[in-house]
């Protein structure tokens, strides 16, 4: 790769970094409660990445969001919910990568397949919100139906349905709140990003 | 604000502060691994005490710690209280359909209390005297092993502090963008899932777009000083390994040593 396109790419995955960073601390562009819930838009910024950068980038600003994920779990988490589950690196990183790898696959196939680039993001948006929620949910009925150790020794076996409701609950209006916002962000995003990159 | 990174470091000169960011670091995550191990009254105790040390040599007054803990307390609380109500064994006091409060859950509930404070405190400790980039550097040394195995730690480490350097750029240009749309009449604050989206929209894209300008205009910024890569840089400041470090070292693995030796096995 030419030394321009390295130093832009190092750039550009540092400004979302940056931007996962900001919406992870400020609750305002990271999450927006609807009622009783409160879903979480940080995918959407995954997506966003995945379509400007690339699967692999996109995989990667999905990662940092991982860890973010973990590291809060213990030192400031968010809920109980993160808390007991999050602390997990294995529950709090892998679906976070996933995100970019599933909506860069789709992406890159829709974006051949179908005319519409809208289209082509909403879907993969919604489908990298889902491999979230999805990725999640199996990976807390995995690990606590196995009985691995905790850091929390909560009786998870009461607490399953509790935990499966809440994220699931959360997991279906994230989905929908994606497909509508990703491509309208993307979009005129992807102009500019087209115009400095040429 | 929750924050848990930025605008929490206070400048010092304590034995705390002159440490070198990757040992600090290193404790921290050694401290939370020592604290999985605790399971009685004299392990938490030990761990307890040396916190305590590591408070008192921060010079850090408590007072920023309590303000630390304080926006948390609510979620330790009902955290602690799951943990009470839906453990069982041991003498059950009352139950209720899924709900019991036993001995053995109100001596577990309190160890999680326990738990939760130490590990908030430890990491209190390394963020209030450790600056962000210290910390970015602290990862880019302690994750040096992983060059044997291509792994990029160098150009990591320079993503991870142009990423922590923008983010207060990054905030002020939100607060700009967020009152803008204010004097627009737009309401962040309320309304529907349509409205919600609808406000996201005209907030989230010149924040993206922001960001993008600020990526092309650091790489030219940054091609015209002649960077080629990540690797071979020389930096403005170098920690070193100092005895302060050896001598910390070396409390933290006798105490992790005492809490094996202490614990109900």
């Amino acid at each position: 790769m030419p030394v321009k396109k390295k130093t832009l790419r190092l750039n550009m995955l540092a400004m979302f970094i940056a931007i996962i960073l900001l919406q992870t601390s400020i609750p305002l562009i990271g999450y927006i409660p609807i009622g009783p819930l409160e879903i979480t838009i940080i995918p959407m910024t995954v997506v966003v990445a995945t379509v400007l950068l690339g699967t692999v980038d996109g995989a990667i600003i999905g990662g940092v969001w991982g860890f973010t994920t973990f590291v809060r779990a213990f030192v400031w988490p968010t809920s109980p919910l993160a808390a007991i589950v999050f602390v997990n690196p294995l529950i709090s990183v892998i679906p976070r990568i996933m995100i970019g790898v599933v909506a860069g696959v789709a992406y890159t196939y829709l974006r051949k397949h179908l005319k519409s680039q809208a289209a082509s993001i909403s879907i993969s948006a919604v489908l990298g919100s889902l491999t979230n929620t999805i990725l999640v949910l199996g990976l807390i009925y995995l690990f606590y139906k196995a009985k691995a150790p905790q850091l929390y020794q909560i009786n998870i076996k009461e607490l399953l349905p509790y935990l499966l409701g809440v994220v699931g609950t959360n997991g279906v209006p994230e989905a929908i709140f994606s497909g509508i916002v990703t491509p309208l962000i993307a979009i005129p995003v992807k102009k500019i990003f087209d115009r400095t990159n040429h | 604000m929750s924050n848990f990174l930025f605008g929490r470091y206070l400048p010092g000169n304590s034995w705390v502060h002159r440490m070198s960011p990757q040992s600090k670091l290193m404790l921290c995550f050694f401290f939370v691994i020592v604290i999985f191990f605790a399971n009685n009254v004299w392990t938490y105790a030990t761990l307890s005490l040396l916190l305590i040390v590591v408070v008192l040599m921060s010079g850090v007054s408590i007072g920023y710690f309590l303000k630390g803990i304080r926006p948390l307390i609510w979620l330790i609380i009902f955290t602690v209280l799951l943990q009470i109500l839906f453990s069982s064994g041991g003498h059950v006091y009352w139950h209720f359909g899924p709900f019991s409060v036993s001995d053995l859950s109100l001596i577990n509930g309190g160890f999680i209390f326990v738990r939760f404070l130490l590990i908030i405190m430890i990491s209190t400790v390394l963020t209030l005297t450790t600056t962000p980039l210290a910390i970015a550097d602290g990862v880019q040394t302690v994750l040096k092993p992983l060059k044997k195995f291509h792994f990029p730690v160098d150009t990591l480490a320079l993503m991870l502090s142009i990423a922590l350097r923008f983010v207060p750029t990054l905030m002020d240009e939100m607060e700009t963008i967020l009152n803008a749309q204010r004097s627009r009449g737009v309401d962040f604050g309320s309304g529907s899932l349509r409205h919600r989206i609808q406000a996201a929209v005209p907030l989230l894209v010149p924040l993206f777009t922001g960001a993008i300008n600020h990526a092309e205009n650091l790489s030219t910024a940054m091609e015209a000083r002649g960077f080629t890569d990540s690797e071979h840089r020389s930096k403005y400041r170098v920690y070193k390994w100092q005895t302060k470090d050896t001598i910390s070292w070396g409390v933290f693995l006798l105490v992790g040593i005492l809490v094996l030796f202490l614990r109900n096995n």
